[in-house]
């Protein structure tokens, strides 16, 4: 029996390491490593996929969920020592959504030791605790069963107080669940209205009408060279020539319009300008002074001032008075509405909502809508154990850019500082070692 | 370590006499092995005090403790280094054995000799290859056809239809009917260009970009009646990985402010079914020519359980014997020595 005899032969192996000298010297070695390792640069986020355990408890026949039991203690093992050396971010690929499909009775023999082994990791908070790290769950939790449930939100809560590091569970999780639900919720997020932007300081008729008589002024300048024809440019010149007294008046009638408005609910946006609504009825010669009236108390939304009526009613009729011919008026006038009246706002009076645009959905607006979102630190190494190479549905956003991915030949409770260590030491090497590969880069450019 | 009692008792939650652990006997049990140091204040606040040295114990102390641990970590790194050369070479020197050993001599009989034992072979092999940018653009390019043409024929002599090559920039894309012309050319160096040679065609696509299959030459009247292999190769870029998925989101984003569909209709199979008809499916199996796994942006979607191989150390890039081996890890075989 090779397998028993190897399961001998590591508990003699343990009872030497367990002698008290022994335990004294490896502690000592222990602690002076680690601590020499955060000499060099640590990677910020490391993940794991805590495989094998049931291969180990089959080889080694005992039961499987032993095997999770002394996987559990492999993890306490690895946390302490990221912790120890500057980890900043832990994720463990737990329990997989597929996992539910294993048999019933292995599937309730994990979620009771989960429960048990939630408050040995947080309840008094040992491990940590002291390391000050905080516990989140990511994934589906309406899958997992309610005490459990319960159980994860007390640790939460115990260790949601500690900055320092944090602890990642994925359970019950893939990593396509987490795609489509970060998917599913930019959707949700796009699919809500918002609310317009606050008026803005600037009116859209001021504007358009500056552009007009800029427009109008670069044309009749072209016209001096000649190269228009007489009587094109010889209306664009009357118009050119009386286009600063139409402002005058226009900027009075706004003054006039703005009054009126301030108190307006300011999230309507109107359909076309009042000041064109105003200026347009009361230069139609056609209407009588009653409908003039009525039509400006329409536009302004309320009643009009005597005084002020009679004011427009002036500016208006020094603006006919003025040598503009009435059928260019009317034309200019009309563009004038068709641009003030621009698609969004006919638009917005269609559908009264407001979307934010699709198009500025970028992958960074998904990354902030995974389950590790912005602030967890880019996955620096993805250690997989049991030999088996594949992802399985885990990290994959996270991992597949500049993640060093690592598989490990041994099964997961045989994994410890030992294993971890030379993977540690070699990453640090290669950074090390593209470092100087930059710097001699950089040299070189600057040469 | 733990002693072997309370190892125990730990493990099954409960002390000798078979009831619970109370909090304070699991802390007893553990104390010894904690940091001497709970943080009972928030370390994340900065102290006022901008002393470098926590004031618990003397700074020169802690000036000698950094030090040792500089020293430390520079020996350790100095025999790392050293170790992880040696391996290198070591892997090298294995690797060239096994070039040497299985070379396919461009014959696809060899080749198909080679993986004839194999149980399974993968119906869509997919490999990352990068562009040497170093260089001139042209002599870069003109490397990457050559192993992509390479890598076809090896495919095509294998018998494994689907062939899927991610180049992060995506450079191939804008030569495609060369690249098909290439292959073509490739494949008749191997096979032969007789009509008996049984050469296989080839079709090359990429994503949103229409498929380049010329009909290289009218159907042989009557050769023999067993039409010829056909081989897809799929060309993809970083885009087709995170931008595919934005994509399909901002599409989704703009049905849902349509209210053509709702956030709910929205599952990993609809995405699935988008992403395989727009970009491909799972591949089988992941062949990477690089010294270490980095998935150098490879589309996240597609990668959920395809096997992921890489020969650890490899030096000499695109190599027949890293083809085969992944083929053979793919069937869980083992590799013989010598034919």
């Amino acid at each position: 029996m090779p397998n028993s005899s190897s399961l001998h032969i590591s508990n003699l192996r343990k009872w030497l390491v367990q002698s008290p000298p022994a335990e004294w010297a490896l502690g000592n070695i222990k602690e002076l490593l680690l601590a020499s390792v955060r000499q060099g640069a640590v990677p910020q986020h490391v993940a794991f996929v805590m495989d094998g355990n049931r291969r180990f408890a089959r080889s080694h026949q005992i039961e499987t969920i032993e095997g999770h039991n002394l996987g559990f203690e492999a993890l306490a093992r690895i946390l302490e020592v990221c912790y120890k050396i500057g980890v900043k971010v832990v994720t463990i690929y737990a329990f997989s959504i597929e996992n539910f499909k294993r048999t019933k009775y292995e599937v309730d023999a994990l979620m009771d030791m989960a429960k048990v082994k939630l408050s040995q990791l947080a309840q008094h908070g040992e491990l940590l605790a002291r390391y000050g790290a905080k516990m989140e769950f990511l994934g589906q939790r309406d899958m997992v069963r309610p005490d459990v449930l319960e159980a994860i939100d007390k640790a939460i809560k115990l260790t949601a107080k500690n900055g320092k590091a944090v602890l990642n569970i994925c359970a019950p999780y893939t990593s396509r669940d987490e795609i489509t639900t970060a998917i599913r919720n930019t959707v949700i997020d796009y699919s809500e209205p918002v609310r317009p932007t606050l008026k803005r300081p600037f009116s859209e008729t001021h504007i358009a009408r500056n552009i007009r008589a800029q427009q109008l002024s670069t044309v009749s300048e072209s016209e001096e060279n000649g190269q228009l024809d007489t009587t094109l440019a010889g209306a664009l010149n009357q118009e050119g020539s009386m286009d600063s007294e139409t402002m005058g008046i226009y900027n009075r009638v706004d003054d006039i319009v703005e009054r009126y408005l301030t108190d307006l609910t300011i999230n309507e946006a109107p359909a076309s300008a009042p000041t064109d609504i105003i200026i347009e009825c009361l230069r139609d010669t056609t209407l009588s002074e009653e409908e003039k009236r009525a039509k400006v108390d329409e536009a302004l939304d309320g009643n009009v001032d005597a005084s002020d009526f009679a004011e427009l009613q002036s500016l208006a009729d020094q603006m006919n008075s003025s040598h503009l011919d009435p059928t260019t008026s009317s034309t200019t006038s009309t563009t004038l509405n068709l641009s003030t009246s621009d698609p969004t706002s006919v638009s917005s009076s269609l559908h009264p909502t407001n979307f934010r645009d699709p198009e500025s959905i970028t992958a960074r607006t998904l990354t902030a809508h995974t389950f590790t979102g912005l602030r967890t630190p880019p996955l620096d190494l993805l250690i997989r154990t049991s030999g088996v190479e594949r992802l399985s549905d885990f990290m994959l956003w996270q991992c597949h850019q500049e993640t060093e991915i690592i598989f490990l030949k041994c099964m997961w409770p045989e994994f410890d500082l030992w294993q971890f260590l030379p993977v540690l030491l070699e990453w640090q090497w290669r950074r090390r070692k593209e470092g100087q590969v930059d710097r001699k880069r950089g040299r070189s450019k600057i040469e | 370590m733990l002693k072997q009692k309370d190892q125990l008792s730990l493990r099954y939650n409960s002390n000798q006499k078979g009831q619970p652990l109370t909090p304070q006997e699991r802390e007893r049990m553990l104390r010894k092995f904690l940091p001497t140091t709970p943080s009972p204040s928030t370390p994340s606040t900065i102290s006022p005090d901008p002393s470098p040295f926590p004031s618990r114990a003397p700074p020169i102390r802690n000036l000698i403790k950094s030090q040792i641990h500089t020293l430390i970590y520079t020996f350790i790194h100095l025999f790392f280094g050293l170790y992880v050369r040696t391996r290198i070479a070591y892997h090298a020197i294995v690797d060239r054995i096994l070039a040497i050993l299985y070379y396919h001599h461009r014959t696809p009989d060899l080749i198909r000799k080679d993986v004839k034992n194999l149980s399974r072979l993968p119906e869509h092999l997919s490999v990352i290859l990068s562009v040497n940018t170093d260089d001139d653009r042209g002599a870069g390019l003109e490397q990457l056809v050559h192993e992509v043409s390479e890598i076809s024929a090896w495919c095509a002599s294998a018998g494994i239809p689907a062939l899927s090559i991610y180049e992060r920039t995506g450079i191939l894309k804008n030569y495609i009917p060369q690249t098909h012309h290439t292959i073509t050319r490739t494949l008749q160096a191997y096979f032969g260009n007789t009509p008996y040679s049984k050469c296989p065609t080839v079709s090359v696509r990429a994503p949103n970009l229409p498929t380049f299959s010329p009909p290289t030459t009218p159907p042989t009247s009557d050769a023999g009646g067993t039409h010829p292999d056909h081989i897809t190769i799929l060309l993809l870029s970083e885009d087709d990985g995170r931008n595919t998925l934005v994509d399909l989101t901002k599409t989704l984003a703009e049905m849902a402010q349509r209210s053509k569909i709702s956030p709910a209709d929205i599952s990993a199979e609809l995405i699935d079914a988008e992403i395989t008809e727009s970009v491909m499916g799972e591949p089988d199996i992941l062949l990477l020519f690089a010294p270490r796994v980095m998935l150098d942006g490879y589309p996240p979607w597609q990668v959920r359980l395809t096997e992921i191989y890489h020969v650890p150390d490899n030096t000499e890039g695109v190599g027949y014997q890293v083809f085969l081996r992944a083929l053979h890890r793919y069937a869980h075989a083992q590799m013989r020595f010598g034919r």
